[in-house]
């Protein structure tokens, strides 16, 4: 296929890239360098706000930003180097921290904080959701034929519900006296409060990603059980192979590009963690740094926002994706020559 | 669903888009409006859509869109709903108009308290009050012979002995969840303790004796509270209440109708508004208000229009009709049992809530700070010192501390 | 597994069996209470007793209820329809409409079966139920609280339809266009073996691991200024980009494209490209080739792959909240609105009852592609 042609079939899809992925990449990239503020001036304002009967007036200095002469705000933009990334990850305190070798003080820093729960949080699930995709899978390819169907569409419930929505009705059955917590209080008979403290909250996120991804996993791979090699299966049964063996020498390796496959995204979608600590308001206990950018981009209610350390922590995001990505990533090099 | 109810809505929805019942005028300006989304603009934003040409956003990403769309030129939205947080951001920048001629004009029958004036210029309508003060279950306290708690120590005291009676296992409710509430709860004892949150410069000064106080009383409350308190916002405890387990919580004025919707609540006529507990200076909340405000970048006859129309949806009428829904400011408003406690609040001391740039950070910073004071992870002067620290690095990074 | 020499013995089938009963108790469960909970009163629907929201006392209490006779004559019809529609359906459309426009059979079957099943359900049961009831004494009496008024409320005052409206526009534009652009692209990949090909999918991979959240909020300001940016260019119809669901559309689709081409590289790549290379020594070009030769073998693959578009576009929640305002609104954003206001207990089992309305089309959706998913997937749309 010579260049033309191919640019032809790809450009599109790569002109929306472009467009709505990479141009806003560079310029996060750029204004994690940079600050941008207003030029406040400080002035004497009267506020009056209304109480119950009169109005309570307060006189008090105030910094307001300068306007110029359209009436828009003037702002100064200032190279600043690498300060919004040590605003992020606060060498100076995690540095003690570690010397000291505490490691309580070095669990309230947030970059570290959120970094520590991301990485638990996919090293943890990833495994899991690889081992109960196949479990399910392999459930599934026992089943009678005639049932495989209604099983396969109550699978794949977890997977297609809505994000917001599976997170929300997790909440509900856990929370307070929710009646999953209010049947665990029954049955242990003791008090339970699982949005208490952190572990249980990790637990019921990390529960919630298994059951929410592995029928994703699970149908992967039971369409690729679907081709594997009956005849081999046959004749290692022949030779006397337990069930144990044939799954281990025959099954697996066949499965071996879809459970790569199924990793990969993994990988990626639980390093972005995010839903969960929204849905279940785990700030207090937990954060994950995707949440911990978005944080740094909400507005507070004065429209304040930290829009560079905002970018500088979707950097060090990147960077730590990319280094998770490079041992899959070989391989698909390899692959895509040995393609060709 | 019965089909004949579904036929009738859509005949109904036909009806309202081409009869303005209850507006006094016909409005013809296209208007919009970019607002919070509870239940008293709802109601608002309701009665205007009565005028005609007018659509609402309530809208839960209004504090994100508010600034952007405003400063558009000409504005997206016509009308805003702001707090007197939200108004700082919109006021900085100066894509809010003054109404002074327009209230001139159309507003005979605003109260003079609704003028929300800047340097002398009124630049918003305010048509609510809304503060956290302390609701009581009445049956609960006169059984065990207490007190209306006056302070947070009667407070404590109170649930100690509801929990010691074993009424109930944890008797206090808070919104404590993590972010913008916790950071509310703090402000509230803070301004009780009648600590300032700023020094010169726009630098912070809570890490003082009033701060470590106001975290001590927090503290001391969560033992008496349902160990999730950082997940709990105002419509859990809110539920909490109404499901009879908890009997003192300090929560929003604009929540106590929902004590007695039969609907919903099993404690209804049995939980009585009171004033916010008394901290060393003032009763430990603050007072906040909400309203309209209209976008500079449109034409005057717009500007017009859309004032006469706002007014339509805070007039009396919309007030009589809902009552009950907000601590409203107008004529038509009477104050029933559930306002008690915010007025009691006010004619206490009670102070507004001290909106400013700066604040917005500092609220932040607290709400994501003291997390770590309430679970154990540090100490009182550590964990303002932090806070402190983290409002400094996120005020610099704003340009109000200059480096 | 046919074969006889890989038979199982009983014990292991039945353990088997059993655990995927379980799985699927686990799977389902979370979706079926929440639409139990839909069709309680505020009070029952928060009970912490299991037992009071399934028979829904509070509710039964205001009046609304099932009766025995009810539920036995509901289940009867349910059943009767879904016999029928799996039944006798096929063979229906099969006799009445042409060859090769079957699938516009299919869509007039199901709609006049649903509008069917509905009319009779919602309005024809009722009505001989509310005759039957008082005969039948005990076995006509309430025991089952349940009330629909919930879904009255979203559907009806909160004007919901209109949200749905919003999100199938955006679900179809996202599906059309990152289809038809993703399996452009894929096609090319496959076919190309140059380094180029490799960095765009290595650089799509990457941009498939980004935080979301970083790209979004870029977007608002420039969205909302589109006119002043775009006057050069546009003139004075410059469009404001905010609010606009086709801009929504774009922005979906471009997030969407690193996973598309992904999947739909890997499934051209599994069709021999022998195929389209005799179609070139018969003197196509490569657009040619594709358009006679792969167009008519790609659909497994494509429609797995579309349904994943699907559901990433009917799920999206950041992008849809920031860049649309309330009039179009789609129905995520509406019903995370509706738990972030200041709500009460009855608006929260309103979304309750929203958020089970937002699951039934998934559930349509995989009931009809199922067959479709698995054959995709078998046929190769996935090999890492």
């Amino acid at each position: 296929m010579n260049f033309r042609t191919f640019a032809a079939f790809v450009g599109p899809s790569v002109l929306m890239m472009l467009l709505f992925i990479a141009f806003p990449l560079i310029s996060v990239f750029k204004q994690s360098f940079y600050i941008t503020q207003p030029i406040y001036e400080t002035v004497e304002v009267e506020t009056c706000t209304p109480g119950f009967l009169t109005q309570t007036c307060v006189t008090e200095d105030v910094s307001q930003p300068k306007l110029d002469e359209h009436g828009e705000i003037i702002t100064q933009t200032q190279y600043v180097g690498l300060q919004s990334y040590r605003n992020v990850l606060e060498p100076e305190r995690t540095w003690r921290a570690i010397s000291e070798g505490s490691l309580n003080v070095l669990s309230t820093i947030n970059f570290w904080k959120a970094l520590r729960f991301t990485l638990t949080f996919t090293l943890i699930t990833l495994p899991l959701v690889v081992g109960c995709g196949l479990g399910i899978a392999v459930l599934i390819n026992n089943a009678a034929r005639t049932i495989r169907g209604p099983v396969i569409f109550v699978s794949l419930l977890p997977f297609i519900i809505t994000p917001v929505i599976g997170v929300l009705s997790i909440n509900w059955l856990f929370r307070g006296d929710g009646i999953l917590t209010a049947m665990l209080e029954w049955w242990l008979n003791r008090d339970i409060a699982l949005f208490a403290q952190a572990w249980t909250i990790e637990v019921l996120m990390m529960l919630y990603r298994v059951w929410h991804v592995a029928p994703f996993a699970a149908i992967v791979f039971y369409a690729g059980l679907q081709t594997v090699n009956q005849d081999s299966l046959e004749s290692a049964v022949i030779d006397g192979a337990t069930r144990w063996q044939r799954m281990k020498y025959i099954v697996i390796p066949h499965l071996m590009p879809l459970i790569i496959f199924v990793s990969m995204i993994h990988l990626m979608d639980s390093y972005r963690v995010f839903e969960e600590i929204v849905g279940f308001s785990s700030q207090g206990y937990v954060i994950s740094l995707q949440w911990l950018t978005y944080d740094f981009l909400v507005p507070d209610q004065a429209g304040n926002r930290s829009v560079s350390r905002a970018s500088a922590s979707a950097m060090l995001t990147m960077i730590g994706i990319v280094i998770l990505l490079i041992l899959p990533l070989r391989r698909t090099w390899r692959d895509h020559k040995g393609g060709h | 669903m019965k089909l004949k109810t579904i036929l009738m809505a859509g005949a109904m929805s036909l009806a309202t888009s081409t009869a303005w019942a209850a507006c006094s005028f016909e409005n013809e300006v296209p208007l919009k409006s970019l607002s919070a989304g509870f239940e008293a603009w709802k109601a608002v934003t309701d009665a205007m859509a009565e005028c005609g040409n007018f659509s609402a956003s309530l809208d839960q990403e209004f504090r994100e869109k508010q600034p952007e769309a405003f400063a558009a030129d000409p504005a997206l939205y016509q009308i805003g709903g702001v707090s007197n947080a939200t108004l700082v951001p919109l006021l900085n920048a100066g894509t809010i108009r003054p109404l002074d001629d327009l209230v001139e004009k159309h507003g005979q029958n605003l109260l003079p308290n609704q003028l929300i004036k800047v340097d002398g210029k009124t630049m918003a309508v305010a048509m609510m009050v809304n503060a956290q003060h302390l609701m009581y279950r009445d049956d609960v306290l006169a059984e065990l012979g207490i007190e209306e708690p006056k302070t947070y120590d009667d407070v404590l005291a109170a649930a100690a002995k509801i929990k010691e009676a074993g009424v109930m296992d944890y008797p206090i409710g808070g919104t404590f969840k993590t972010g913008w509430n916790l950071g509310q709860e703090f402000v509230n004892m803070y301004m009780g303790e009648g600590g300032a949150f700023f020094g010169g410069g726009n630098m912070p000064a809570i890490n003082n004796d009033q701060g470590v106080k106001a975290l001590e009383t927090l503290k001391a409350m969560t033992e008496y509270m349902d160990p999730e308190y950082l997940v709990s916002d105002s419509t859990y405890v809110q539920q909490q209440f109404q499901q009879g387990k908890i009997a003192m919580a300090n929560l929003w004025a604009s929540r106590a109708a929902a004590m007695n919707d039969e609907a919903e609540s099993q404690v209804v006529g049995k939980v009585t508004m009171a004033a916010a507990p008394m901290g060393s200076a003032v009763p430990a909340t603050t007072i906040w208000w909400d309203g309209i405000v209209l976008a500079s970048n449109m034409s005057d006859e717009e500007a017009d229009a859309a004032f006469r129309v706002a007014l339509e949806g805070m007039d009396a009428d919309t007030v009589g009709a809902n009552n009950d829904v907000a601590v409203w400011l107008s004529t038509a408003y009477t104050p029933g049992d559930l306002a008690a406690g915010a007025a009691a609040s006010a004619e206490g001391g009670a102070k507004a809530y001290p909106a400013s740039g700066p604040m917005g950070i500092m609220h932040t910073a607290l709400g994501n700070g003291l997390a770590d004071y309430l679970t154990g992870a540090k100490d009182a002067p550590t964990t303002l010192a932090d806070i402190e620290a983290d409002y400094i690095t996120a005020a610099k990074e704003a340009g109000l501390i200059s480096n | 597994m046919s074969s006889r020499a890989l038979r199982q013995p009983f014990s292991l089938r039945l353990t088997s069996n059993i655990f995927l009963v379980l799985w699927c108790l686990v799977a389902a469960f979370p979706i079926f209470w929440i639409t139990v909970m839909s069709f309680k009163s505020p009070v029952d629907a928060f009970e912490s007793n299991a037992l009071n929201v399934i028979f829904g006392p509070a509710t039964l209490a205001t009046g609304n209820g099932l009766s025995l006779l009810d539920i036995i004559l509901g289940v009867a019809m349910i059943w009767a329809t879904a016999s029928l529609v799996t039944k006798r359906l096929p063979s229906m459309v099969r006799s009445y409409s042409k060859p090769g426009q079957e699938w516009f059979g299919w869509v007039i079957g199901v709609l006049a079966a649903l509008v069917g099943f509905l009319l009779v359900f919602l309005v024809i049961l009722p009505a001989i139920l509310n005759v039957l009831n008082p005969i039948f004494g005990p076995l006509g009496r309430d025991v089952l609280g349940l009330t629909t008024e919930h879904y009255k409320t979203v559907w009806i005052d909160r004007g919901f339809s209109n949200n749905f409206k919003n999100s199938l526009i955006v679900t179809v534009g996202v599906v059309t266009v990152s289809l038809t652009v993703g399996t452009l692209a894929g096609y090319g990949l496959a076919r190309s073996g140059s380094a180029l090909a490799f960095w765009i999918l290595i650089v799509a991979l990457v941009f498939r691991a980004l935080p979301h959240s970083v790209l979004v909020a870029g977007y608002l300001p420039v969205f909302i200024n589109s006119t002043e940016w775009l006057r050069p260019i546009l003139g004075e119809n410059a469009p404001t980009l905010y609010g606009k669901p086709f801009a929504v559309i774009a922005v979906l689709v471009a997030i969407n494209q690193p996973f598309t081409i992904w999947m739909l590289r890997s499934f051209f790549q599994n069709i021999p490209a022998e195929l389209d290379e005799a179609a070139r020594v018969d003197g196509c070009n490569h657009f040619q080739a594709f358009r006679r030769v792969i167009m008519p073998v790609m659909w497994p693959g494509v429609i797995t792959t579309g349904l994943f578009s699907f559901l990433l576009a009917y799920n999206d929640f950041l992008v849809t909240s920031l860049l649309l305002d309330a009039q179009n609104q789609t129905m995520v954003p509406a019903i995370v609105g509706m738990f972030n206001r200041e709500t009460t207990t009855t608006d929260q089992v309103v979304a309750v009852a929203a958020a089970v309305s937002i699951t039934a089309p998934l559930i349509f959706l995989v009931l009809i592609f199922q067959r479709q998913i698995v054959s995709g997937l078998t046929a190769g749309a996935v090999k890492g």
